[in-house]
């Protein structure tokens, strides 16, 4: 009650590795003044090219995300269980930022905060967040940790679950399209797989990498996927 | 505190009331008689159902409010982390068996929202409470607040809140939240989103929550 529970764990904003938006300040170090000019002509051309955005522009969208998403993109405990974000894979988080968009994946306030946002700035938030590296929220309960450990690791051979690690990594850190689980929200997690069939893969003219999840999903049960939740919520 | 002649006579009338009940039914003695005595004081200022009231300032509905959010503020104006003379003297008082008591029956009260908002901005309140402003960078209310505004845990309920109320809140939160350095709390969430508001959208929040039952 004291501290911002936000803050336990988290690094403070003003320690955070921030996303390096062009280089034209270095280059302007190196350079002599008559190139100077032409490098930065330069520069300002291809940013405006591939649409790239403001340090200042990405620091602000950033403490924006961080409103709902917690310090340091470590998650929150909204109405809703609102996901970390930190140290996720950018391809992932890109994705479902498109996801959001084309309706593939459905939650309204999402849709409203992925539609502003330009390809640039994606790629710009993506890299930020996944250089962050908070500690986990935590909560969940701790008797059910080993019990998801061992379906982590090794799946449900019986009922063909297959071993979250074999995609996932495993760390839980995710690879690419598939999304680090390490540190996620209990609730958030325990939601997802609840919900899997109403809230991903839901544009039939887009099919999406949703798909592979929606058997494993379909077949654990309520307390295997709080188990497993439970697992992947305190990982570092 | 007891300014308000109307009240005064409503708050003694409920005194009243409650003092016979608690009588009527204090098997286990003074406590319950006491902690009546202390909800029909709050009720002095916050209004009979605890539903707010215009004083000289506009005094916050708690009705339906989180408990959490409640025992949090209560202990924020001890702290200083939130500012207010009044409320420092008033939650000093207070045990902490007290403040979980008065929470509770806070949170078990339901009033109609008192209203008077400007009807013509709630539309548009609406929209920024459901969608938030993202290219303004402004997270939508609902996110934490709830689709309904009920508020979840340290998150607290916005449905029914006098609307001069929650506008004085986020138009002064930099200068009445989170004073004290040394404890730092959760109202820095809403530092940046009550920086980003424009008072437009700050009118027009506060008119669509204050109607929300």
């Amino acid at each position: 009650m004291d501290r911002d529970p936000r803050l336990a764990g988290a690094m403070l904003p003003n320690e955070r590795r921030r996303w390096p938006p062009i280089k034209v300040a270095e280059l302007s170090l190196a350079a002599p003044a008559a190139v100077l000019a032409a490098v930065l002509a330069t520069a300002a051309a291809a940013a405006e090219n591939k649409g790239t955005v403001s340090k200042r522009d990405v620091d602000a969208k950033l403490a924006y995300c961080e409103v709902c998403h917690g310090v340091a993109a470590q998650g929150f405990h909204g109405y809703y269980p609102i996901p970390r974000l930190a140290g996720q894979q950018t391809e992932y988080l890109e994705n479902q930022l498109q996801a959001f968009v084309e309706r593939r994946r459905t939650s309204t306030i999402m849709f409203n905060v992925g539609h502003v946002l330009s390809p640039a700035m994606i790629a710009a938030l993506a890299a930020d967040f996944h250089d962050l590296n908070p500690k986990p929220l935590g909560g969940a309960p701790k008797d059910l940790v080993a019990g998801g450990k061992k379906i982590f690791e090794e799946g449900i051979p019986a009922t063909d679950v297959p071993a979250c690690a074999s995609c996932h990594g495993p760390d839980a850190k995710g690879n690419g399209a598939f999304p680090r689980l390490a540190g996620q929200l209990f609730d958030y997690i325990t939601n997802k797989l609840t919900n899997w069939d109403k809230e991903r893969g839901q544009n039939p003219a887009k099919p999406d990498t949703s798909a592979l999840m929606q058997p494993i999903a379909h077949k654990l049960k309520d307390a295997q996927i709080k188990a497993v939740a439970a697992y992947l919520s305190y990982l570092e | 505190m007891r300014l308000y002649p109307p009240l005064a006579l409503c708050a003694a009338t409920l005194a009243a009331v409650f003092i016979g009940t608690g009588s009527a039914d204090s098997m286990d003695g003074a406590p319950s008689g006491r902690l009546q005595a202390k909800i029909s004081y709050c009720k002095d200022c916050h209004g009979p159902a605890a539903q707010g009231y215009r004083g000289y300032f506009p005094i916050p509905r708690l009705a339906g409010q989180q408990t959490e959010y409640i025992e949090n503020q209560l202990r924020a104006f001890i702290e200083h982390r939130r500012t207010n003379n009044i409320m420092f003297n008033v939650a000093h008082a207070l045990s902490p068996p007290t403040i979980a008591a008065l929470a509770e029956h806070f949170r078990n009260l339901n009033p109609a929202p008192i209203g008077g908002a400007p009807r013509e901005l709630v539309a548009a309140g609406k929209k920024i409470f459901e969608d938030g402003v993202p290219d303004a960078n402004i997270a939508a209310c609902a996110a934490c607040h709830g689709p309904d505004a009920t508020g979840s845990g340290q998150i607290p309920r916005l449905a029914g809140q006098l609307y001069p109320y929650v506008i004085k809140e986020l138009v002064n939160w930099g200068k009445e939240r989170g004073q004290n350095p040394a404890r730092p709390d959760t109202s820095a969430i809403m530092s940046p989103v009550a920086h980003s508001l424009s008072r437009a959208q700050i009118e027009a929040v506060a008119a669509f929550v204050s109607y929300l039952k």
